[in-house]
């Protein structure tokens, strides 16, 4: 079973809900699938195991071959590849791989050839559990080929947990694809309610199962609950802001560790998600 | 020589446009002729890549010098390609005026970029 945890806003509680959560499992593995700011490799004290680098193609244009058609250039929905005047111009960070020019091109002139966008760290956590995350190389535009890569890789583990990026943009559409049910992370600010009911509206649309976890309930207002009541939400828990839990988390701690409630909290999470799956 | 300059709207006496590739309109002068002719800018609107597109239909169009008001590194590079040489004009002026501010020499001509590329 595949739990993608996902908040919109940023900064919610969806990394402390992550790690923590996996942390309180018996077995399963973990993805961290934030890869323009992996973070809970922070929390996670394992073995690192593997490490792999990720690749995106690229068009590559042979002068001699190319007759300047243009019609690679007309193909490109993303002005990746310009045909001047005596030499076709490729801007490699516009390029979405889709292989698309070359297919075109009359005379066999454009090859696609690779480009590391980003790497994939394995780490073994205790003796029966798997964590990885990506980490996008710095310039690089878009994460999407290396979270693909994350779930492709763990497409057939037992228990998944899924960290994903802030926002509804592709990255986190990219995320919740293997997901069989969505954790959203939330905080009771306007601009939290805010940005989760674009998350309500992108889970919707996918056709995915979720609930809500109300992170630092006794913060903001009560909107959120009224929201999710309105919309017939399953409220999973709510967990308290705590000055201690911030400290902790600054210092790298799992809250599990120190905390009997916030164990509790999570006890309960995985008993509503994931049943009787963690025995 | 036809010379281009990005434009907020369709003739010679419109205010110039504060974006190259992002412009309203391209006007090309055409120094044989004496003649300014607007072209819709359909490069505007694009998610991505603007710059190049932009500097592909002033290559298409047989624009030999582009009056701009900043350059980013991809539209740069792509006006290199077309062989098509650029100059800054300042802002808040007209299509003319910069026209002879360029005849007057009073333009830099651009070879680096001056900003960098937006997502």
């Amino acid at each position: 079973m595949n739990i993608a945890i996902l908040s919109g806003k940023g900064g919610t509680g969806k990394t402390t809900l992550s790690v923590n959560l996996f942390s309180y499992l018996n077995k399963g593995t973990l993805i961290d699938t934030d890869v323009e700011e992996p973070n809970s490799h922070l929390f996670l004290k394992g073995k690192l195991i593997k490490e792999e680098g990720v690749y995106k193609k690229y068009p590559l244009v042979d002068d001699d071959l190319c007759n300047y058609c243009g019609k690679c250039g007309d193909f490109c929905n993303f002005n990746a590849i310009i045909p001047a005047k005596k030499k076709v111009l490729v801007f490699q960070d516009l390029c979405h791989d889709c292989g698309g020019c070359s297919l075109v091109c009359p005379t066999d002139a454009i090859k696609y050839i690779d480009k590391e966008v980003g790497k994939i760290y394995h780490h073994q956590i205790d003796d029966n559990k798997l964590f990885l995350y990506g980490n996008m190389t710095v310039g690089e535009v878009s994460g999407v080929k290396i979270i693909e890569t994350l779930e492709e890789t763990t497409k057939n583990e037992e228990i998944l947990l899924i960290d994903s990026p802030p926002g509804t943009s592709c990255s986190t559409v990219a995320a919740i694809k293997g997901a069989d049910y969505c954790i959203i992370c939330a905080e009771p600010t306007p601009f939290g309610i805010s940005d989760m009911r674009m998350v309500v509206e992108l889970l919707r649309a996918e056709k995915r199962n979720f609930g809500v976890v109300v992170n630092k309930y006794n913060l903001g207002n009560s909107e959120i609950f009224k929201y999710l009541e309105e919309e017939g939400i399953e409220l999973l828990e709510k967990i308290k802001f705590d000055r201690e839990f911030a400290n902790l988390l600054a210092d790298g701690e799992l809250l599990i560790n120190h905390s009997e409630y916030f164990t509790n909290k999570m006890a309960n999470i995985a008993k509503k998600v994931l049943g009787d799956k963690n025995d | 020589m036809k010379i281009a300059i990005s434009s907020s709207e369709n003739n010679e006496n419109s205010k110039v446009s504060d974006r190259f590739a992002r412009s309203e309109y391209f006007i090309i002068y055409d120094h044989d002729k004496l003649s300014f002719e607007a072209i819709v800018n359909t490069a505007k609107d694009e998610g991505s890549g603007a710059g190049g597109k932009a500097v592909k239909i002033l290559g298409d169009a047989g624009v030999d010098i582009a009056l701009v008001p900043e350059l980013g590194p991809k539209a740069l590079e792509a006006l290199l390609a077309f062989d098509i040489k650029s100059y800054q004009y300042p802002r808040e002026k007209t299509v003319k005026e910069v026209l002879y501010l360029y005849f007057e020499k009073k333009l830099p001509e651009l070879l680096i970029s001056t900003s960098k590329g937006k997502h």
